[in-house]
Parts: C-alpha cells; structure tokens; sequence
C-alpha cells in the first residue's frame, strides 16, 4: 500500500517536472514545438517500453469508436498552453488553476455523458473550486523576482 | 482529453492509449507546425542556449502513465491516485516557484495565491470523494 501511495504521489510530481521542462523549451523555442517534442519522446518512450514489457497491443485494440483515438491531438494543444502559461504566471497558479479546469471538467463531462445528477458534496467542491478561481483572478500577478535565470 | 484518452484505455489498456495518444499528438504537431512555422520563429528577447533536459519533459509525462497505471490497480483505485497526484503536482509546483527549478523563474507566492490554493484543494477533494 506505501509504495503505491509514493508511486501515485511521484507519479503527480513527475506531471509537474513534465510541465517545467516543456515549459523551459517551449522559452527558447515555442509552446507548439516544445508541445511536439513532449508528445515524439514519449511516443518513443512508450513505444522501447511497450515491446520490452509487452502487451502493447491487445486484441481489440483498434476496434473503438473512431473519436476515442483523438484525445492526442487536443494533448498537443493543453501541452502547449501550460508549457506557454507556465512561464507567464509560474508553476504553482499554473498548477492549481489546470486542476481547478480538470476537476471542473470532469464534473461537466460526466453530467452531460452519464446524465447522472451532480451530488451535493461535488456541488460544494464547485462553489469551492470557482471561489479559489475567482480569488486567484483577483490579486495581481507578480512578476519573476529579480536576479533568476538558469 | 482524459475522457477520450480513459475510453480508449478501456479498450485497449493504459500503455497503448498513452502510446495511440502520444503517436496521434506527434503527427497532429507535425502537421499545424509548418503552418505555424514562421509565426512562431519570432520569440521575443535574446535567444538562449537550450540544455539537453529540456527535451525530456515528454519522459516523464511517459513514466507518469506507467506509475499512475500501476497505482490505479491497487487499494488506492482511482480516486485515491488522483487526490495523491494532485497532491505530488501541488507540492512540486511550490517547490518550483521556491527554488526556480529546471530554468523558469523563482516566483514568490502571496496570501492570495495559499487562499486560492486552499479553496481548488479542498473543492477537488469534494467532486473526487462526494462523487464515489
């Protein structure tokens, strides 16, 4: 149970390195290209580890619904927002505000898709959610303090 | 982007959709690049050297489905991976702005910022177990 907690928590430390390295690319070079680098290393990434470990394509792989393969492209253009956005307003506003979309998200997509009500504890994690959006809309941002670089 | 990416995860298992997703995602780049080419050569402010490891976010975003993959299968399930994600993310991104990590700048956060930060926290963790 211990290593799966550390595994879950380093895994969601390793979407922020992720982040903070395409975001340092995407400064030299643009939030689009550093976006297509993301997404060739870990196609070839995944690709070493799929024949190493196996299982990389199971029967029936292929036979979904035409619009369950699309989910890459709309990564290229989150990819490339956060690691644009990263730069502008840091790592830590970056963060919460992409969670406060996802969370919000998620509640949306699944409403529309399942038709399920929303329950009142998630409706109170909306309120929450939106005021911590709001309030983080409010203050002005600061700007890099001086005398950084790499 | 999850919703689509989870559907085809059940088709086909984790590995194979972050692979399709990040297979689909390199040629869709590929293909909006040249368009975009000219328009995103003009960077503003100096131009610097680009350090090898910054090619390497898209390894860790690759490592990241192994390990989340994994810690789903276990007694943590789904929700118990995404409020530690989201933890491990929160806790990188302050140590980040703290130290400056990986070239982008240090930033000092505010009062307002721990608000806002407290409210999305404690919100997420109502949608992820108030929907269990």
């Amino acid at each position: 149970m211990i290593e799966a907690v550390v595994l879950a928590f380093v895994a969601g430390g390793l979407v922020g390195v992720s982040r903070q390295l395409n975001g340092r690319l995407a400064v030299s070079t643009s939030a689009l290209f550093a976006s297509f680098c993301n997404h060739l290393v870990g196609f070839g990434l995944l690709t070493v580890l799929g024949l190493a470990i196996g299982g990389l394509l199971r029967d029936g792989a292929f036979s979904g619904p035409w619009h369950i393969y699309f989910g890459g492209p709309v990564d290229v253009v989150f990819v490339a927002l956060s690691s644009w956005i990263i730069a502008q307003i840091g790592a830590t506003r970056s963060t919460m505000l992409i969670i406060a979309g996802q969370v919000l998200g998620g509640v949306a997509l699944d409403w529309v898709l399942t038709g399920k009500p929303v329950s009142v504890a998630a409706l109170c994690g909306i309120i929450l959610i939106v005021a911590g959006v709001i309030v983080a809309q409010r203050q002005r941002t600061t700007a890099p303090t001086a005398a950084d670089g790499d | 982007m999850v919703h689509l990416n989870g559907e085809l995860a059940r088709q086909g298992g984790a590995l194979f959709s972050s692979w399709m997703a990040h297979g689909t995602g390199t040629v869709a780049a590929l293909l909006v690049i040249p368009l975009w080419w000219k328009a995103i050569q003009r960077s503003e402010g100096p131009r610097q050297a680009i350090p090898f490891w910054a090619y390497l976010g898209g390894f860790a975003g690759a490592v990241t489905v192994i390990m989340t993959s994994t810690a789903v299968n276990s007694a943590l399930a789904l929700s118990g991976t995404l409020a530690l994600g989201l933890a491990g993310q929160i806790v990188f991104s302050l140590a980040a702005d703290r130290w400056g990590l990986f070239g982008i700048a240090k930033r000092r956060l505010r009062l307002g910022d721990g608000i806002a930060l407290a409210l999305i926290v404690a919100g997420s963790a109502l949608v992820i177990w108030g929907s269990l």
